[in-house]
């Protein structure tokens, strides 16, 4: 009896250790029909969420409820046919329905004849790490996706960038920091008529017959990419193989691309040379034209001063004043065909100064008095003075103190005033004059520069040539100074310009 | 007295017929010429008191027949006023040794005081 309760007891301890077990454990009787559960432990009801007397007698499959199909399921009926060990992890169900991933391993028992008389299994949840293997697996899935999607923008960005760069109608270079040419657009191959071949691998110095071996531009190359600094309008004059004598203007700039590729050059090259050429029969057209007008004019003037000369003595009033005011046209139309000659000649960088000392508030009030007598009506209010003595050419400056009174006056119809001040500002005098007329468009605020532009709406109520301001911008250009407008459309316009000081009077003193 | 006599040279037909107009008004004699290339048998054979000659003209041109006249004893002394439209003109006469300059367009006074000026001298 001793024995055998003792026998009782061991068997109670080890059902109990097999009941505290984190793994569910089951015993199956492999000499039954379909392998029915004989046993099983506490933790496998927990995993299964079955009870005890639900589990006894069913063959294990009851867990993988309709997901018949696993690969798994194949493994683990193979090594219960041949009474061998396995380790397979199989999607289960829970009673509720709920799947849970269960690392099984299955051992047989054998009695002394070797029979396979039951199986032992041990089950383990290994749900959330398998869903943390999913996720890993899922995530990776995720990067390799953005991955291939960056890939393909990227791609499509360089697509992009190269269909811009073989578009452009100008002939562009990409160089590496040894200035070996990386690659060419097909508008350098068509426009120096070279091939990809003769372009591509090749130094850029030694392209064609040498044409940017040029030591100045090979300076201003090396800053690039150390500073860079771009190179901007670089003229470049050859007789290049193929088409000959071309003026070609260089830029050159670093590319940086998204912090790539910071040590490649680009150079775009433009073929200024029909350009230069209009530029260049403009103005002989100019010259030309306003010479032969001025002949045919002479002669008109002359022959007005002839009448007139004759009336002295035997001719009405009315004939006296009609031929006054022939003689007054005139004199306007020989002052307009004076300032085209005289855009030409500055265009062609024929400027003429006659540089001498003058004291610039004495200059600025005489032109200011001569305007005066013109415009009855007209207010010029001059405000401050500078007493300083100014380097420069005093009737260029008359000249545009006039064009900037004239315009003043000319597009401020309805005003009667305009201020104008002298100041001194650091090393330089500061005019500005003030109207009160319509204003400047901000579009318009840099073209009114140019030569022979007039503002769109200016253009017929306003007759003028539109060089009034391209001539006064050149003389102040000339004069080391700047000149330049502020203005609102509708509130009237400052024009100012600044010249430097030569010395002024309290200087020695 | 006598009136003196003038020779115009410039090829532009309207400034001669316009200048022949004004100085027969102010009673000189006058006589001109459009082709250049005649000039100076011309003035040869006339003996002007003063020559008005145009600095731009086609075929030779007014600096190069100035150098011809000074080069030529018959003419040589025959004083010469440059009219040109070109703002280096002046440079030019002053250089070949003109005796005046007056630049195109021109007032019909600067004509009168510019003759009187060589004239008297």
């Amino acid at each position: 009896m001793g024995k055998r309760a003792s026998g009782i007891n061991e068997l109670n301890i080890y059902l109990k250790a097999l009941n505290s077990a984190y793994s569910g454990i089951i015993i199956t009787d492999n000499l039954q029909h379909d392998n029915p559960i004989i046993y099983c432990n506490k933790a496998f009801e927990n995993i299964s969420g079955y009870s005890h007397d639900e589990i006894i007698g069913h063959n294990c499959r009851f867990l993988q409820a309709q997901d018949r199909s696993q690969p798994e399921r194949y493994i683990l009926k193979d090594c219960i046919k041949n009474g061998e060990e396995c380790k397979i992890e199989i999607r289960n169900y829970r009673k509720d329905g709920t799947l849970f991933w269960n690392e099984l391993f299955i051992s047989p028992v054998k009695n002394e004849a070797g029979q396979v008389t039951h199986f032992i299994g041990v089950q383990n949840d290994i749900t959330s790490r398998k869903k943390a293997e999913h996720e890993l697996r899922e995530e990776k899935n995720n990067v390799e996706i953005k991955i291939q999607q960056r890939t393909k923008e990227l791609q499509e960005k360089e697509s992009f960038l190269s269909s811009m760069i073989e578009t452009v109608r100008e002939s562009l270079l990409v160089l590496d920091g040894n200035y070996i040419v990386l690659s060419a657009n097909k508008h350098f191959l068509t426009s120096f008529h070279v091939s990809s071949e003769e372009t591509v691998g090749k130094l850029l110095f030694d392209l064609g017959n040498k044409q940017w071996d040029i030591p100045s531009l090979k300076e201003l190359l090396t800053h690039i990419l150390p500073t860079s600094n771009p190179v901007i309008d670089y003229e470049v004059e050859h007789v290049f193989p193929h088409i000959g004598r071309k003026v070609m203007l260089l830029n050159a700039y670093r590319i940086e691309f998204e912090g790539q590729y910071k040590d490649r050059i680009l150079i775009a090259l433009e073929d200024i040379t029909e350009k230069k050429e209009q530029d260049l029969r403009k103005d002989d057209f100019l010259s030309v034209a306003s010479h032969e007008l001025k002949t045919p004019l002479t002669t008109i003037k002359g022959l007005v001063q002839i009448l007139q000369r004759l009336s002295i003595d035997h001719s009405d009033n009315k004939f006296v004043s009609t031929l006054d005011k022939i003689s007054a046209y005139i004199d306007r139309l020989n002052i307009l065909i004076t300032k085209l000659l005289d855009t030409s000649k500055i265009q062609s960088g024929h400027i003429e100064l006659h540089m001498e000392p003058f004291a610039i508030d004495h200059t600025i009030r005489e032109a200011i008095d001569n305007i005066m007598v013109g415009v009855p009506g007209y207010k010029i209010n001059l405000f401050g003075s500078t007493d300083a003595t100014v380097s420069g050419d005093e009737l260029q400056i008359i000249q545009v103190i006039n064009n900037l009174l004239s315009n003043a006056i000319k597009y401020s119809p309805g005003s009667n005033r305009i201020d104008v001040a002298i100041h001194r500002v650091a090393n330089f005098v500061k005019i500005s004059v003030r109207d009160y007329g319509m204003g400047i468009a901000n579009v318009d605020k840099q073209k009114i520069f140019e030569r022979f532009f007039r503002a769109g709406h200016t253009q017929k109520k306003f007759p003028g040539l539109g060089i009034g301001l391209y001539v006064s911008h050149e003389i102040i250009t000339h004069h080391n100074g700047t000149l330049w407008v502020e203005s609102e459309p509708g509130e009237g316009s400052t024009f100012n310009f600044t010249l430097p000081i030569m010395r002024t009077e309290n200087d020695g003193k | 007295m006598e009136s003196k006599k003038i020779m115009i040279c410039d090829d532009d037909q309207g400034i001669v017929e316009m200048l022949e107009l004004f100085l027969d008004l102010e009673g000189y004699q006058v006589l001109s010429e459009t082709n250049i290339t005649n000039l100076t048998k011309q003035l040869i054979a006339y003996q002007p008191d003063l020559l008005l000659l145009d600095l731009w003209m086609p075929v030779l041109s007014g600096d190069q027949l100035i150098k011809i006249i000074r080069n030529t004893p018959e003419i040589k002394n025959i004083p010469i006023l440059v009219l040109s439209a070109s703002v280096d003109g002046r440079d030019v006469a002053e250089g070949l040794g003109a005796n005046g300059f007056i630049a195109k367009p021109f007032d019909l006074n600067e004509i009168t005081s510019s003759i009187h000026d060589v004239l008297a001298s």
